[in-house]
């Protein structure tokens, strides 16, 4: 198994050359529906089609909205108490919750059906994916992790969505959303401000920069333009492929 | 180390159930701050009003439906922007919806919770949404903070309808924690 290592590297190198070069780099984006918007990590509303999905503190609710402005239930699922954030993607829902990350596939969009519970996660965070990596922030404190008062960014390999196994976690100050597109990863920090990390790597999200000035809540990455909200209000960035973050503008707090 | 980790657990599962004053919940100490309800009668939670733009305060979540985005004022309702240039973001209106945290948007609708009502609104005009129809009790709620490891006082039903959260100089350490 370990000789196989470096030719997965290899392959995967090869495989995000080949993206970058014919320009379809794959990302979150490309799930939305032109009609349908895209909220932050921290959402507990969310819209695939025509079907939105509210996560409450420990129930999903499920709604048709074929006919959009009537909203119609479809069905609930029970589920443990302490649920925080959904993040739809592909034919799946990513539900962060205190005491794990749920995965529901919504193939059939109006009656989703449990897949796993990741378990290892003591989560009080949000989860966002693309293609075969969940990176999850878990934000420190006893009762989000039990005797353990250390926050990160873990990498969760669901490439088996019945089998998540984590790959690499990494200290973090106090996480809260993130927003990942192509090879870029964001992480709101609070008060602590706002990281931009390369995911050139997947498994291994490098730190690039670091605006401690920028405290983030919560950020929605849309074709390069980050919408970053925190305490200070809502700023706008745009970043290009090599490491420049453009500066947009800004409604403050007042 | 793999035989310390049971005891830890052990300890901190019968620290747990110690109620004595003196010892602090899961270890977190009472820094004279905890969290207080903000209560509302069914009539105010049910008041929701389209409003002039107003200034942010406490931006919580956000939510894209180009070229506009709506953000939530935590608690308060929601901040709905023109950015059809990202460069200078219009503010056009704001939506006043006791207890609202989260949104979403389709098309012409949105989307948002109201305590445990959704509320859905036709937003054609964007500067003026409509409310068209709130469907009752649609998501169940909890009477705590969304904080964690922090102190607040109980939530009593007869007072009202918890609202909100806010912190606040505390004498004595309140009874709930979480």
């Amino acid at each position: 198994m370990k000789k196989l290592a470096p030719l997965f590297f290899i392959g995967l190198t090869l495989i995000g050359l080949i993206m970058l070069l014919i320009g379809c780099q794959e990302n979150a984006d490309s799930s939305v529906s032109p009609q349908t918007g895209v909220g932050g990590s921290m959402a507990r509303f969310a819209i695939t089609g025509n079907t939105l999905y509210i996560v409450s503190k420990e129930s999903l609710e499920v709604y048709d909205i074929a006919n959009a402005g009537n909203p119609v239930k479809a069905q609930k699922k029970d589920m443990n108490v302490g649920i925080e954030t959904i993040f739809p993607y592909q034919n799946h829902l990513f539900i962060g919750a205190n005491d794990g990350m749920y995965i529901y596939n919504n193939s059939n969009p109006n009656n989703p059906s449990f897949v796993t519970k990741y378990t290892h996660i003591q989560s009080c965070d949000p989860v966002v994916v693309q293609g075969q990596y969940a990176y999850v922030t878990l934000r420190s404190g006893v009762a989000c992790r039990l005797g353990n008062t250390f926050s990160s960014l873990d990498v969760v390999d669901v490439s088996n969505k019945s089998q998540p196994v984590m790959v690499s976690t990494q200290a973090m100050t106090s996480p809260y959303g993130l927003g990942v597109s192509g090879n870029k990863l964001f992480v709101c920090e609070g008060e602590n401000g706002f990281k931009v990390m390369d995911i050139t790597e997947p498994r291994n999200p490098v730190l690039k920069h670091h605006f401690e000035d920028l405290p983030s809540y919560d950020v929605i990455v849309r074709n390069n333009n980050l919408i970053i909200t925190g305490e200070k209000g809502l700023f706008q960035y745009r970043y290009d492929n090599s490491d420049n973050v453009e500066f947009l503008s800004k409604i403050p707090v007042l | 180390m793999k035989n310390i980790l049971p005891i830890f657990l052990l300890l901190f599962a019968s620290l747990s159930c110690i109620t004595d004053d003196s010892v602090p919940f899961n270890g977190i100490e009472f820094d004279g701050t905890g969290y207080r309800p903000i209560y509302a009668t069914a009539e105010e939670v049910a008041k929701i009003q389209i409003q002039e733009p107003r200034l942010l305060s406490k931006p919580g979540k956000i939510y894209l439906l180009d070229p506009y985005i709506f953000v939530n004022e935590s608690g308060e309702g929601i901040h709905v922007i023109n950015n059809s240039d990202p460069k200078n973001p219009e503010n056009l209106s704001f939506i006043s919806i006791p207890g609202n945290y989260d949104m979403a948007a389709k098309g012409s609708w949105l989307y948002a919770d109201n305590m445990s009502n959704m509320v859905v609104f036709d937003i054609s005009d964007p500067k003026s949404p409509k409310l068209t129809k709130t469907i009752a009790d649609a998501i169940p709620v909890n009477n705590y903070p969304s904080f964690r490891n922090i102190y607040f006082e109980c939530a009593e039903d007869k007072k009202g309808i918890v609202i909100g959260w806010e912190k606040v100089p505390m004498s004595e350490r309140p009874k709930c924690y979480r």
